[in-house]
C-alpha cells in the first residue's frame, strides 16, 4: 500500500516536467507580453488593432477544453508551438531583413521567445514520451509558406502571432496543471475526454 | 641581347654552385632529411628520429649513415643513442623528450673531419590537455529579459602548446553553438539562456597532442541565477516612532522566479548592520515595514533578493537609502552630578549642578528644555524651587542642609523620567574600596570593590592632571550593580588622570576614593636636573626637583644616579622616587665628577643633564686640625721662649746688653757729701730701710704689685724694665746710656716708661734732690751730663706732651716733681716721690695713697679718701717745693700749657724751688 502511494520515477518526472513547463509557459507569457509592447512600439502599430487569425496557427480557444485527454492536450500544444517556432523564426528573419542590427533589442527579444517556444516544445515532447506516445514527427517545415506579404501585412501577422502565442501560453499553463494533477489512470486510456 | 647573356651567366653560376656543394659541402638540401619533420612531442615521452641520406650523396660525397652525427643545438648526442639502420639511414632515440631541444640536426663528417649539416628539424614539446574540472555556471541577470550564463572551469596544467577550449551546451533535442572563450581558457559566457529546460553543459579542450572534455553538467539555468537586486528603494516614516516602511521594485519577473529578500539596516554613522529576520522576508513582496527602530534616528537600508526556494545566488545589495523615524518622548532622564564651590562658607555653599545631554537614542528627539526642581529634605521644608533651563548646568546657593535635585528633559513629544540627585551635607556613607585602573583596548578601565551597602549608582569623576591647565572635571554615572567601567571620554595616552569614585545611596553618598592612572605610559620626556647641595672631601650631597606631571609621562618608579670621574667607570645608584636628595659617599678627594640622573617609568627612563663637581682636597676640620695645633705649638714655643728669656734675663742682659759704665757717674766727685743717706727720716725711708736705692728706681713695680721687694729683687726688675723700654725706643747706637735714654715709649709701657724715664734721668744724667731734709733748705746741686742726647729726647718729650691728655699731664707733672726732687735731691733722695706719683690713674693713686697711709697708721681708707690722702701724702712729701706743683696738679687739666715752659730748659740750670729739673 505504501509502495502504491510512493510516486514512481515517471510520475515524478512528469510532475517535474509539468511544473517547469508551467513556469516556462508563465515566463513565456510574461515575455511575450513584454515583446508585444516592444513590437507594437517598434513596428509603429496600434496596440488596439484587431488582427485576423493567423494562418497555420491552431487557435488556443477550444470548445470542450475540459474534456480533452492529456495526450490530446499535449499534441495540440506541441502542434501549436511547432507552428509558433516556425512563425517566430520567420518573423526573426523578416525583422533582421527589415531592420538589420538596428533594433537588436527586438531581435534579442524575438530570439528569446523563440527559444522559449522551442524549450516548451521540448517539454511537450518529453511529456508525450512519458505518456508512451511518440511525438509526431517534426518535418521542420511548419505551416506552409505564406504568400509573399507586404511589409505592413508582415507586421500585422507578427502581431497576430505574438498575441496568439500569449493566448497559447495561458492555455498551456492550464493544460499542464491539468496534466500535473494525479489522475486515476493513464490519461491515454480511453475515457470521457478521449472519447470526446 | 645583353639581358640574354646575363641570364646564361646566372644559370652557369647556379650550376657551378650546386656542383661545388655536392663536392665540398652545403649538402643540406640535397643529401638527406629527417623523419619526422618538426614533430610535436609530449614531454617525458620517448622519441626516435631518422636521418635518411639521399642515394645521390652516397657515391658523390662518400657519405654514409655511419658517419652521421646527431646534435641538439650544438651539443652532440651520445653515440649510444644512434642506430644505423642501413647505410643510408641513421636513427637516434631519446627515452625522455625533456632532454630535447630545438633544433635537432643530422650531420656528417665530410672528408673525415669537416662536420657538415645535412638536415635539421624543430621539435615542439608540450603536454596533452588535461580534463577540465570544477565546471560551474552562474546566470547573471543583466536586465529583465537578459540572462547571460557564465561558466568557469579549471583548465588543468599548462600544456606549452596552443590549446583550445570550447564550452558546449545543448538541450537534449537541440544543440547550440559552442561558446569559445576570449582572452581566457577557463571561462566563457553564453549570452542568453532559457529557463525551465535542462541544459547540458561541458567543456572540450584540444591541442596537438590530444583532446579532452570535462564532466557534463545538466541543470536548469533557473537554478543558478543571480538576480539583479531590487531597485527604487524608498523609506517612509510610519505612524509609530519605531517603524519605517520600505518599498522597492523587483527586476525579475515573478514569471521567472519568485523571490525572497534580505533587508539590512544600520544607524547613520555606525558601521554595524542589523538585519530583518529572514523568515519575515521569505516571500515575494515589494514592501516591508521594519519595526523596533529607535525614535528620531536616521537609518540606512539596503535589500537583496534570491530565488524563493534558496536555489541559486543572492543578488548584490541594493543601493542604500536612508529614513528617519519620528520623535518620541525621552526614554530616560539625564545623568546629574554636582560640584561644590571651594569658596563656600560653612553655613551655605555654592553648588554647580551638572547634567549630561541625553544621547540621541535616549533623547528620542530634540531636547527643548530641562526642568530642574530643588527640594529641601530636612526641615524647615519649603516649597520646592523650579527652574526651566536650556543649558546643562545650573548654579545654586544652598544652605547647609540636605537637598534633593530633580532634572527632567523635555522634547516636542513629552518629558523624560526624572533624574534625582541627593545632595547631603556630608558624604558620610561607606566609600568604595580598592579602587584600581587598567588600560584595556585603548580605553581606561576603572574598577572598585563595592561597599556592603546597597548602592544606587556610582559617579566616577576624573580629570587630567597638568601643570599647564587646571583640573577640568569630567564625570559619568554608572549603575549600582557594577564594580567597574570604562571611562567614557577622550582619554589621552601619557597623561596622568586623577579618578575618583563616589557611591550614591538612597539616603546619601559616600566619600570619593581616588586613584591616579595612565592610559599608556612612556619614558619621561626629560630627566631630573641634579646639582650639588654640598660637596665634601669624600661625599657630595645631590639635590634635584621632582619632574612635573607633564614631564613624567608615567609613574616614576625610581631614580638612578650615574656618576663617574673623567676616566673612570660610571657608577649607578638607585634612589627611591620620593627622595629629592642623596648623598654620594666614598668619593675620591679633589676629583672632578660628572653626575647625571635618570628617572624611570614602567616604559623606560630618560637622563637629565650632566652636572660636574669637584670634591674638596681636605675634609671638614682637617685644616683646623692642622692649623690649630701648629698655632698652639707656635704659641707654646713663644711662651716658653718668653719664659726662658724672663728667667734668664740677667744672663741675656749680660750677654746682649752688658752694663756700660755711665759716664755721668764719672762726676762722682760732685756728689754732695752733705746728704748722707742715713739722715733720711722720711716715712718713706722706713718702707725701704735699706736706703740703697741710690741708682735704681724700682718703686713702680712695687706700686703695681703692692709687694715689698728686696733690693736684690728690684734691681733686676728695674733692669728689665729699662731693657724693655730701650727695646721699644729708638736706639741711638752709641752705647747703653743712649739706649737707656730712649725718648719714646709705647702706650702700653707708659707707666714703665715714666719710671724708666725717671730712672734713666736719674741714672744717666743727674740726680737732683730738691727737698731738703725736713725743714732744711736743700742744697742745690747741679749735676752736669756730658751727653746731649737725653736733652734732645727731653725736648721731643716736651713737645709730645704739650697737647697730651690728662694722664700725660699727670705724668708731666710727676716728671716735673720728680725732676724737681732730682734737682733738690742733692741732700736727700727723692726716689719715693716718683714711686707715689707714678700711677696714671686714680686706682694707682689709690694704691699709692693706701700704701702711704698704711705706712703711717696702717688704717685702711676708702676710695673717697684717696685724693685727699694722696694730696695729704703729697703735701707731706712735697712740703715746700711742691706747693706750686700741687696747685698745678689740681689745675693740670685746665692749665696744661704751663708745662710747656719746662722742657725748654736744656742746659744745666739752677733748679727753682718746686720748678723744673733738667733731664
Amino acid at each position: 500500500m505504501a509502495a502504491a502511494d510512493t510516486p514512481s520515477a515517471s510520475t515524478l518526472r512528469r510532475r517535474d516536467l509539468c511544473s517547469r513547463g508551467i513556469r516556462l509557459a508563465r515566463k513565456m507569457r510574461s515575455d511575450v507580453a513584454d515583446l508585444l509592447d516592444i513590437y507594437v512600439e517598434r513596428q509603429g502599430l496600434d496596440a488596439s488593432v484587431s488582427v485576423a487569425a493567423v494562418e497555420g496557427v491552431p487557435a488556443a480557444a477550444v470548445e470542450h477544453w475540459s474534456e480533452q485527454t492529456g495526450t490530446q492536450r499535449l499534441l495540440d500544444n506541441l502542434a501549436a508551438y511547432r507552428a509558433f517556432r516556425a512563425l517566430l523564426a520567420q518573423m526573426l528573419e523578416e525583422q533582421r531583413e527589415q531592420l538589420g542590427d538596428a533594433d537588436a533589442a527586438l531581435g534579442r527579444a524575438l530570439a528569446a521567445v523563440l527559444l522559449q517556444v522551442s524549450a516548451f516544445a521540448y517539454h511537450l515532447e518529453e511529456l508525450l514520451e512519458l505518456e508512451s506516445r511518440r511525438p509526431p514527427g517534426d518535418d521542420g517545415d511548419g505551416p506552409p509558406a505564406p504568400p509573399r506579404l507586404s511589409l505592413f501585412e508582415q507586421k500585422l501577422r507578427g502581431l497576430g502571432v505574438l498575441r496568439e502565442l500569449a493566448q497559447w501560453a495561458v492555455r498551456s499553463m492550464r493544460d499542464l496543471r491539468q496534466l500535473a494533477r494525479p489522475s486515476p489512470g493513464p490519461s491515454s486510456a480511453p475515457g470521457t475526454a478521449e472519447g470526446q | 641581347m645583353f639581358s640574354g647573356w646575363n641570364w646564361v651567366a646566372r644559370c652557369l653560376y647556379l650550376f657551378w654552385n650546386i656542383c661545388s656543394l655536392g663536392v665540398s659541402g652545403g649538402l643540406v638540401q640535397s643529401c638527406g632529411h629527417i623523419i619526422p619533420e618538426s614533430p610535436v612531442l609530449a614531454l617525458g615521452s620517448n622519441f626516435t628520429a631518422l636521418c635518411i641520406l639521399n642515394e645521390s650523396c652516397l657515391d658523390f660525397g662518400n657519405i654514409y649513415a655511419n658517419q652521421i652525427i646527431w646534435k641538439i643545438k650544438n651539443k652532440v648526442v651520445p653515440r649510444e643513442q644512434y642506430r644505423e639502420i642501413n647505410r643510408t639511414v641513421s636513427s637516434v632515440t631519446f627515452n625522455d623528450t625533456s632532454s630535447l631541444a630545438t633544433p635537432l640536426t643530422c650531420n656528417v663528417l665530410a672528408d673525415g673531419q669537416i662536420e657538415q649539416n645535412i638536415y635539421g628539424i624543430t621539435v615542439t614539446l608540450g603536454l596533452p590537455p588535461e580534463k577540465p574540472t570544477n565546471l560551474s555556471c552562474i546566470v547573471h541577470q543583466q536586465s529583465k529579459l537578459t540572462y547571460p550564463m557564465t561558466c568557469t572551469w579549471n583548465p588543468g596544467r599548462h600544456t606549452f602548446l596552443d590549446t583550445h577550449f570550447k564550452l558546449k551546451y545543448r538541450w537534449p533535442r537541440e544543440n547550440f553553438p559552442d561558446c569559445i572563450p576570449k582572452d581566457a581558457n577557463n571561462s566563457c559566457t553564453i549570452s542568453d539562456v532559457q529557463f525551465f529546460v535542462n541544459l547540458e553543459v561541458w567543456v572540450e579542450v584540444a591541442n596537438a597532442l590530444g583532446k579532452n572534455e570535462s564532466d557534463r553538467l545538466v541543470f536548469d539555468p533557473i537554478e543558478i541565477v543571480k538576480p539583479l537586486s531590487p531597485h527604487n528603494l524608498s523609506v517612509n516614516s510610519g505612524i509609530l516612532p519605531t517603524v519605517l516602511k520600505l518599498s522597492w521594485e523587483n527586476r525579475i519577473s515573478t514569471a521567472v522566479m519568485k523571490l525572497k529578500f534580505n533587508i539590512r539596516y544600520r544607524i547613520v554613522n555606525e558601521t554595524n548592520w542589523m538585519q530583518v529576520p529572514s523568515e519575515d522576508t521569505a516571500s515575494p513582496r515589494t514592501s516591508f515595514s521594519v519595526q523596533g527602530l529607535r525614535p528620531y534616528t536616521e537609518y540606512v537600508f539596503s535589500i537583496r533578493c534570491m530565488k524563493e526556494d534558496g536555489v541559486g545566488y543572492w543578488s548584490d545589495w541594493s543601493e542604500e537609502k536612508t529614513g528617519v523615524t519620528t520623535e518620541d518622548k525621552p526614554s530616560k532622564g539625564p545623568s546629574i552630578w554636582r560640584i561644590f564651590d571651594a569658596l563656600s562658607s560653612p553655613a551655605s555653599w555654592t553648588v554647580h549642578l551638572l547634567w549630561k545631554a541625553l544621547e540621541p537614542f535616549e533623547a528620542n528627539g530634540v531636547i527643548l528644555w530641562y526642568e530642574v526642581t530643588v527640594r529641601a529634605k530636612s526641615p524647615p521644608f519649603l516649597p520646592p524651587w523650579k527652574y526651566n533651563v536650556n543649558k546643562t548646568n545650573l548654579t545654586l546657593m544652598l544652605l547647609n542642609r540636605t537637598y534633593e535635585v530633580t532634572v527632567i528633559a523635555h522634547n516636542r513629544v513629552g518629558a523624560s523620567p526624572p533624574s534625582v540627585l541627593l545632595i547631603p551635607t556630608s558624604n558620610s556613607k561607606a566609600p568604595v574600596k580598592n579602587i584600581r585602573t587598567l588600560p584595556k583596548d585603548g580605553k581606561l578601565w576603572v574598577g572598585w570593590t563595592a561597599p556592603n551597602s546597597n548602592v544606587l549608582k556610582y559617579v566616577i569623576e576624573w580629570c587630567l592632571l597638568s601643570n599647564s591647565s587646571d583640573c577640568i572635571m569630567e564625570w559619568q554615572n554608572e549603575p549600582g550593580n557594577i564594580q567597574g567601567t570604562y571611562l567614557k571620554g577622550d582619554i589621552k595616552p601619557f597623561k596622568c588622570y586623577l579618578i575618583t569614585v563616589y557611591p550614591l545611596y538612597a539616603d546619601g553618598q559616600g566619600s570619593g576614593q581616588s586613584v591616579k592612572a595612565y592610559l599608556q605610559q612612556d619614558r619621561p620626556s626629560k630627566g631630573p636636573t641634579v646639582q650639588t647641595k654640598k660637596v665634601g672631601k669624600a661625599e657630595a650631597v645631590l639635590t634635584w626637583n621632582h619632574l612635573t606631571v607633564d614631564e613624567q609621562n608615567g609613574f616614576i618608579r625610581s631614580y638612578t644616579i650615574f656618576y663617574k670621574t673623567i676616566d673612570g667607570n660610571e657608577t649607578a645608584v638607585s634612589v627611591d622616587p620620593s627622595k629629592t636628595e642623596y648623598t654620594l659617599s666614598s668619593l675620591t678627594s679633589d676629583t672632578l665628577y660628572t653626575v647625571r640622573m635618570m628617572a624611570y617609568t614602567d616604559e623606560g627612563g630618560r637622563s637629565g643633564p650632566d652636572f660636574t663637581f669637584t670634591t674638596q682636597k681636605f675634609g671638614r676640620g682637617e685644616i683646623e686640625a692642622i692649623v690649630v695645633p701648629v698655632c698652639l705649638a707656635f704659641l707654646l714655643i713663644v711662651l716658653l721662649g718668653v719664659l726662658f728669656c724672663f728667667n734668664k734675663r740677667d744672663l741675656i742682659k749680660k750677654h746682649i746688653w752688658p752694663n756700660v759704665p755711665d759716664p755721668s757717674k764719672s762726676n762722682i766727685a760732685q756728689w754732695s757729701p752733705q746728704v748722707p743717706a742715713k739722715h733720711n727720716f722720711n716715712s718713706k725711708d722706713q718702707m725701704y730701710p735699706e736706703g740703697s736705692f741710690t741708682d735704681v728706681s724700682v718703686v713702680e713695680i712695687e706700686a703695681d704689685d703692692k709687694k715689698s721687694f728686696s733690693e736684690q729683687d728690684l734691681k733686676p726688675f728695674d733692669l728689665l724694665k729699662k731693657e724693655k723700654s730701650t727695646s721699644e725706643g729708638h736706639s741711638s747706637g752709641i752705647g747703653g746710656s743712649s739706649c737707656m735714654s730712649s725718648p719714646r715709649q709705647s702706650v702700653s709701657d707708659s707707666d714703665e716708661g715714666e719710671t724708666t724715664q725717671n730712672t734713666s734721668s736719674t741714672v744717666q744724667y743727674s740726680t737732683v734732690v730738691l727737698n731738703g731734709y725736713r725743714d732744711q733748705t736743700p742744697v742745690q746741686v747741679f749735676s752736669r751730663s756730658e751727653s746731649t742726647q737725653p736733652l734732645l729726647d727731653s725736648e721731643e718729650r716736651s713737645e709730645d706732651h704739650g697737647g697730651g691728655s690728662d694722664s700725660t699731664t699727670l705724668r708731666q707733672q710727676y716728671f716735673k716733681q720728680n725732676c724737681g726732687q732730682d734737682e733738690n735731691n742733692t741732700d736727700r733722695p727723692c726716689f719715693e716721690i716718683p714711686k707715689q706719683i707714678i700711677p696714671a690713674n686714680e686706682e694707682d693713686l689709690a694704691g699709692f695713697a693706701q700704701l702711704q697711709i698704711s705706712g703711717q697708721n696702717s688704717e685702711p681708707l676708702g676710695l673717697g679718701l684717696e685724693k685727699s690722702t694722696q694730696e695729704a701724702a703729697l703735701s707731706d712729701v712735697l712740703q715746700t717745693s711742691t706747693e706750686g706743683q700741687t696747685v698745678r696738679y689740681e689745675t693740670v687739666e685746665g692749665n696744661p700749657p704751663s708745662v710747656d715752659e719746662m722742657p725748654k730748659s736744656y742746659l744745666p740750670q739752677t733748679v727753682r724751688q718746686g720748678g723744673y729739673m733738667p733731664q
